[in-house]
């Protein structure tokens, strides 16, 4: 995080932020600048963790401005359950959508390209009628809205991507945590695969450097990783009780590689262990060393 | 003499019922879609349930009685006491024909000469139901191809309605990409609500669609050469419903004194009954469309309730053309059935979860459709020969096009012949409809040392089926880990998803073959 952001953040949150202990703050004011940060919220009510994650980096004022058009990417990849933890849960995707709202967005969208059929996902997740209900512009995405684009990545040098995600003024990625057999764990650069079209399944073959290239091409204003429920194996669909772990927690950064490195502990591993995340260090788009990251915990 | 031109009660009220049962249908057709719910909401086999002939017919032919089916007595009912007014007042085909028919040009009384079409081609649709009849008999059961519900449904499942859908999606797509502004972004708005409600929610498109669509638009282009000519001379539902209003109480009734035989009754008849003289009335060919009733100026026509005149009801059909027509739906168990695929199976004859075994499917199924039109991937397809010709138009899962949605019961659901039976939920997911192979000289960790797994990351079941070889090998970029899928056989339901997703292209490197589907006791893999 540049200087100027940070600041940025750290005095809307002094305005934004009540629930913040001021302790905390000086705390927080202490650690040198220029390191990322990730807050870590605990407690078994999803949506005041999710609000205490994003207050903790300094209240949603920070990252969203009066009048911008907000992309809220959840995943909502698998005709599962919100108890299944294959897709975001829907209370923390809401809750992120009024925090939105009342940060002044003009207007929310959200959308997924789907694995599972796009309307069985959207309805047994839970999310497309709680972001209705939180205001959201709900959509199903449609060849049409896919156009192709410059990506000019390592590997990715031009893909259809979606109309709205290049129209967004900012972008939060709100990713679940999860199993995943090739990437190992799936966790938010590995979910910005669902705001582009084409034939995704071909990304396989080079998955972490197209990850990256995704990350790079997209680099969202904010990450919350939804760790409420993981899924710990039989990913990323799962559908075993037995595979989840509730671990009521919301994590949230500017950082997308941090974020995922914190994710991989969750699991009992570390970043380092995720090509994906090396890869994205390495390119600078973040940091992968935790040792080298502020994390601050709260519990609700 | 100039034809009445107030339309009589009786004709508007069977143009309301006509247009009311059309909607009916059309919406019904509309509601054969996952629309956000587990169970299908509404009645929507309901036209295929109320069809006697299918009743008969399946019941003919496998012994079965699927309980909804016998809602069709009610049309037996009604036809026993007033006549064919099915095929008037009801049938979505014949109203569909009315449509069309309307556009051909009406012949003046003088003009009117009944041809050997007339004469002849009114009894073909007896001799086809006596064959029809007597096949179901050997238990071949052809019904659907012909049955009038079953043909429309299939039609606009598999044809006018993706046509429809295709049309409809083009405009908004192009209303899109035009940038319109404002315009675009409500014709958006306006483009997700009729995916969701109205049309498709995809593209979803079918083998022969553009065949079975033509096939359709014949049946009613041949009302150019005679109005309702599918109902007058093809129409096996239509045979049917005559014999059975052999004792009808409804009578046709001509004022022979008053009558001046202007012949406005005789050209305007829907059925080609000959209502201009009471005598000459050819009551199984009466549709009750009302028209002579309606168009007569000195309104000498009419229906009375009576004793059954059930001489004016007679077919008159040859006894050697009976027997024909039951030679050749004995013929038609000879050589519908000359196939190998009886008795080897097909590998890529993959029914959709919850189908009876084969022998027994064949003879339940009647290809109405409504299954390839609910499956929400669009993977169920009609057959064309993989079934034998007996089986053509029966579903079939390409998982190529679309694989079977892990959570969805919906095919079983709209199937009115149980030849599909209805799962639940649970049930559902373990059935065995095939088993996955993987092609290893496509499968790219196989045949190129490179890493995919997009078939174990979509693989729904729990454990997955799809597990992994490893091995570490050296690559220009140093040490990798290759993962090798292959198939549980024991877990493996055969849902096909794997085949669906996998990126090699038009020939997948996984693909599902029928092997270990559990309605099959032969067609086994494991012990």
């Amino acid at each position: 995080m540049k200087r100027r952001t940070f600041l940025k953040t750290f005095s809307a949150g002094l305005i934004g932020s009540t629930i913040l202990d001021p302790a905390d703050l000086l705390a927080l004011a202490s650690e040198p600048e220029s390191s990322p940060l990730i807050s870590v919220a605990k407690g078994t009510d999803p949506a005041l963790i999710t609000m205490e994650a994003v207050n903790a980096l300094g209240g949603m004022s920070a990252f969203v401005s009066k009048g911008d058009i907000v992309l809220i990417k959840p995943n909502i990849g698998w005709d599962r359950t919100p108890e299944q933890a294959a897709n975001t849960n829907p209370t923390v995707v809401a809750t992120l959508i009024e925090l939105a709202y009342k940060a002044g967005a003009k207007k929310v969208k959200l959308f997924d390209n789907t694995c599972n059929s796009a309307r069985r996902c959207y309805k047994k997740s839970g999310i497309a009628e709680a972001a209705r209900e939180s205001g959201a512009d709900v959509s199903f995405v449609d060849d049409k809205k896919f156009m192709k684009v410059k990506i000019n990545g390592e590997k990715l040098k031009e893909w259809p991507v979606h109309k709205e995600a290049l129209e967004a003024d900012k972008i939060i990625n709100v990713p679940i945590a999860k199993h995943h057999t090739l990437a190992r764990l799936t966790l938010s650069m590995k979910n910005l695969m669902g705001i582009i079209g084409g034939r995704r399944n071909l990304l396989h073959q080079k998955i972490d450097t197209n990850v990256v290239d995704l990350a790079a091409f997209f680099k969202p204003t904010l990450v919350v990783l939804d760790a409420v429920r993981i899924l710990t194996a039989n990913g990323p669909q799962g559908g075993n009780l037995k595979d989840v772990t509730i671990m009521n927690t919301v994590a949230a950064s500017c950082d997308q590689v941090a974020i995922d490195s914190y994710g991989a502990t969750l699991f009992g591993m570390t970043g380092d262990s995720l090509p994906h995340v090396r890869e994205a260090h390495t390119r600078g788009l973040g940091e992968k060393d935790l040792s080298k990251v502020r994390i601050v915990e709260r519990t609700v | 003499m100039k034809a009445n031109k107030n339309i009589s009660r009786l004709k508007r009220a069977r143009i309301i019922s006509q247009t009311v049962f059309l909607l009916i249908f059309f919406f019904f057709l509309m509601q054969t879609e996952y629309h956000g719910r587990d169970i299908i909401a509404y009645p929507v086999k309901i036209f295929l349930e109320i069809d006697p002939l299918i009743l008969l017919t399946t019941f003919l032919a496998s012994h079965t009685i699927t309980g909804m089916l016998l809602l069709s007595l009610i049309i037996v009912g009604i036809t026993l006491i007033l006549g064919r007014g099915f095929c008037g007042w009801l049938c979505p085909l014949g109203t569909l024909n009315d449509a069309v028919g309307y556009f051909k040009k009406q012949k003046k009384p003088k003009e009117h000469t009944e041809t050997r079409l007339d004469r002849y081609g009114v009894k073909a649709k007896y001799y086809i139901l006596v064959g029809i009849l007597i096949a179901a008999v050997f238990q071949i059961h052809f019904v659907g191809i012909l049955d009038p519900i079953s043909l429309t449904i299939r039609s606009f499942a598999l044809a006018i309605s993706p046509a429809v859908n295709y049309l409809t999606h083009g405009i908004f797509d192009f209303l899109y990409s035009a940038n319109l502004g404002p315009l675009s972004d409500a014709s958006d708005s306006v483009h997700e609500f009729l995916k969701l409600h109205a049309i498709s929610f995809g593209l979803p498109t079918f083998h022969q669609g553009s065949f079975l669509g033509l096939l359709f638009l014949s049946i009613l282009g041949l009302n150019f050469v005679r109005k309702r000519f599918w109902c007058r001379f093809l129409c096996p539902l239509g045979a049917l419903l005559g014999l059975l209003s052999r004792f009808s109480l409804l009578n046709h009734k001509v004022n022979n004194e008053e009558c001046n035989d202007c012949g406005l009754c005789l050209v305007t008849c829907a059925g080609g009954a000959r209502p201009h003289q009471e005598a000459e009335w050819m009551g199984a060919e009466c549709v009750l469309c009302m028209s002579c009733e309606s168009v007569c100026p000195l309104q000498v026509v009419s229906y009375r309730f009576g004793k059954p005149e059930p001489e004016k009801r007679r077919t008159n059909l040859k006894r050697r053309y009976l027997i024909g027509a039951g030679a050749t739906g004995l013929a038609a168990l000879a050589l519908f059935r000359l196939n190998p695929v009886r008795a080897r199976g097909n590998a890529l004859l993959i029914r959709p979860p919850g189908s009876v075994e084969e022998e027994e499917f064949l003879r339940r199924c009647i290809k109405c459709g409504e299954c390839m039109k609910v499956c929400i991937t669009n993977g169920l397809q009609p057959t064309f020969m993989q079934a034998g010709f007996e089986g053509i138009w029966s579903p079939v899962l390409v998982p190529r096009i679309g694989y079977c949605e892990f959570n969805c019961t919906l095919c079983g659901q709209v199937c009115p012949t149980d030849a599909i039976e209805q799962l639940e939920l649970e049930e559902k997911k373990k059935r065995k409809i095939g088993l996955a192979f993987i092609d290893v000289n496509r499968c790219l960790p196989y045949a190129f040392k490179m890493n995919c797994i997009v078939c174990e990351e979509h693989c729904p079941t729990s454990p997955k089926a799809i597990l992994f070889e490893h091995e570490m090998i050296e690559t220009e970029e140093g040490e990798m880990e290759l993962k090798r899928p292959v198939v549980d056989p024991e877990v493996c339901i055969g849902c096909g998803i794997c085949e669906t997703k996998c990126p090699t292209g038009e020939k997948a490197a996984v693909y599902i073959s029928s092997i270990g589907e559990d309605r099959s006791e032969k067609n086994r893999l494991l012990l």
